[in-house]
């Protein structure tokens, strides 16, 4: 493709209806970041369905606005009010709010949004170069490998929450069979429908991830006594970080950058993974080890950086193989299949101007992003005062009205019910939702894959590894397997938390 | 914790092997060569029963994990009476429609599990329904159960 067409995709972004979800998904994200609670995978489920009313451009661009505004959100509360908005910003709370404890909340956050820029700008720039090379290189799969990297997906990303390996691999057990109910693609055969008619087209993708994160975290958030928050205060004037605070950031948002955008091709929760590491590499080789923990700016400056950094990165495998490898991306796949988009090596191909029109409103999100938290952080800090027993009944009405909308069928407000009492008592039991979501959108395109490969191969199973890429494949997915056996005595194991 | 883990298991293999038997009596497996609607969902009732009895096996040979502290305060009672109000909810949207059931949803959580005042209760409840109007109706257009008052 020539390069003044890949230019006139990206451009698209500046449309007014992409402009405008580019605006909006990027202030709902930041919302949702500053809200401890909700976090951007609950808010992303309950927004496709208003998604599906933009078209896919204007929809994806919409849905990614919240992933990458979330990050920046997140850190406005860890500062403020020492309650991160979401897991990625937990570390931030360490040194953020020492520093707003000083008087330098305005710093503290005005560094924040600048290395959250920085760095979001950084990996959309390796996103651009990375994503077309893997996504070219992978147009040679065919169903078999299609099937292979399915499975070696499942394999890696049993490792999606960090915690158990065993238990997330029942969830993606679980969310594959979920994937198989309705009618067979192939044969027309019923199956797990039970003479529900509306359950005869499958189960609602909306309806699960929205009773998942949503209800499932309204009924944690109701389970829990509210604390009345106490918010340090900020002044705009503030907003101005002095010379050394600045030269002191350099080098955290540089390194943050490159290696929050490296964990972000990993399957887990690559911004949480990301700001740790950050955390941990500024504190190690820092000629200021003491103020750590007291407010250091480095302690700011690097790990936002680095979750910022990594919501891009993850975008890699998502756009160029179809894997998700985060809990939010997991969520993205399942709104783009419901656009009739199908990320993977063909997306490139086959819609350019989705591809790169996403890609472009990262850059402008970014921008936006940074125009709106620095001016408006008063306002973000107030947002986080409101009671949740305001907010909650609001949620399950949108939660609802998104189960509904999707197919027109109350069945599907049972369903996503169910899976808010599923998630509610998974939380409790230290499961993770974010498996079985990739299980229900992983499911179809593995059973069709393998199912293809074997027609081709007229029922050679052997078809299955003939390919040197398919090898390749099935040997990675045996090393994951084999590798934590060796180092950690068993794969149903974890060091800290047992099974 | 390791009781409820246990169980967590049992019910994980057992539901494996139903998963199994259904997908083996009620949708034809095929074979490997020649896959047919119940493969997946079988291999997938094998794959929940293996790590199913793994996960017994497992904790039959740990240690009870240490008490790691005092556990935050819960109300059992409020996400009970939410759900409560949900399904009651999901109920009335089909039979009076959405904007009522919604208005009514409302005013019920804010009375019944938040014990807020009246005048309160009302501006939300107002509130919040007409912006669920404005945005899911008279924006978006998005298909909601009718209205029973509207006729």
């Amino acid at each position: 493709m020539a390069d003044h067409g890949v230019l006139s995709f990206l451009l698209t972004t500046l449309e007014p209806v992409n402009f405008a979800a580019c605006f909006f998904g990027a202030l709902l994200g930041t919302l949702i970041g500053v809200l401890p609670g909700l976090g951007p995978a609950a808010a992303m489920a309950m927004v496709i369905p208003l998604t599906l009313k933009l078209g896919p451009t204007a929809g994806l661009i919409m849905l990614a606005g919240i992933y990458y505004g979330s990050m920046y959100g997140g850190s406005t509360t860890s500062i403020l009010v020492n309650v991160p908005g979401e897991p990625a910003s937990v570390v931030t709370t360490l040194d953020g709010y020492a520093m707003a404890r000083k008087g330098r909340a305005g710093a503290a956050l005005a560094i924040s949004a600048i290395g959250s820029f920085v760095a979001g700008t950084f990996s959309v720039i390796a996103l651009q170069f990375f994503a077309p090379l893997l996504a070219r290189s992978a147009l040679a799969f065919g169903p078999a490998e299609y099937f292979v990297l399915t499975v070696l997906g499942v394999v890696l990303l049993s490792n999606l929450t960090g915690k158990s390996r065993s238990k997330s691999l029942i969830l993606i057990m679980i969310g594959l069979i979920l994937s198989t109910v309705g009618m067979d693609p192939i044969g027309g055969l019923e199956r797990f429908s039970f003479g529900i008619e509306a359950a005869q087209g499958g189960i609602s993708f909306i309806a699960i991830t929205t009773g998942l994160f949503g209800v499932a975290e309204v009924l944690t958030v109701m389970a829990a006594k509210e604390k009345p928050i106490e918010v340090l205060p900020v002044r705009f004037r503030e907003l101005y970080p002095n010379r050394k605070e600045m030269k002191r950031s350099v080098g955290p948002i540089a390194r943050g950058s490159v290696l929050g955008f490296l964990i972000g091709l990993l399957p887990g929760p690559a911004a949480t993974m990301a700001s740790f590491a950050s955390y941990g590499l500024e504190r190690s080789i820092s000629k200021h080890k003491e103020d750590f923990g007291k407010g250091a700016i480095e302690g700011v400056a690097g790990p936002e950086s680095a979750n910022n950094a990594a919501a891009g990165g993850a975008m890699i495998p998502l756009l160029s193989l179809g894997l998700p490898f985060t809990p939010a991306t997991a969520v993205l796949l399942g709104g783009m299949l419901l656009h009739g988009i199908t990320p993977g090596p063909f997306l490139l191909r086959d819609r350019p101007d989705v591809f790169w029109g996403v890609i472009g409103s990262f850059y402008l999100g970014n921008m936006m992003l940074l125009i709106l938290n620095l001016p408006l952080v008063g306002v973000f800090a107030k947002i986080v005062r409101i009671p949740n027993h305001y907010l909650m009944p609001i949620i399950l009405v949108l939660c609802a009205i998104g189960a509904y909308g999707d197919n027109g069928a109350l069945f599907d407000v049972w369903v996503m019910l169910g899976a808010g009492v599923l998630g509610y008592v998974m939380r409790k039991f230290d499961y993770e939702p974010a498996p079985l979501v990739v299980g229900l959108v992983l499911g179809p395109v593995m059973e069709r894959s393998f199912r293809q490969a074997l027609i081709i191969s007229q029922g050679d199973a052997s078809g299955l590894w003939a390919s040197p890429l398919c090898l390749a494949m099935w040997g990675i997915a045996l090393l994951s397997v084999i590798l934590p056996m060796i180092f950690q005595t068993s794969i149903l194991t974890t060091p800290e938390k047992g099974i | 914790m390791k009781k409820y883990e246990r169980i967590t298991a049992i019910i994980t293999s057992l539901g494996g092997v139903w998963i199994m038997y259904y997908a083996w009596r009620t949708l034809k497996l095929g074979s490997i060569h020649v896959p047919d609607a119940g493969l997946l969902p079988f291999l997938c009732g094998v794959g929940l029963a293996v790590l199913g009895i793994a996960w017994i096996l497992i904790l039959q040979w740990t240690k009870e994990a240490e008490n790691e502290g005092p556990a935050e305060q819960r109300l059992w009672h409020r996400p009970v009476l939410s759900l409560l109000l949900m399904v009651l909810y999901g109920w009335a949207m089909e039979s009076v429609g959405y904007i009522t059931s919604t208005f009514i949803f409302v005013i019920a959580w804010q009375k019944v599990i938040e014990h807020e005042k009246w005048l309160k209760t009302m501006i939300i409840a107002l509130l919040g329904t007409f912006a669920m109007y404005a945005l899911f109706v008279y924006l978006l257009k998005v298909p909601i159960p009718p209205e029973f008052f509207a006729g």
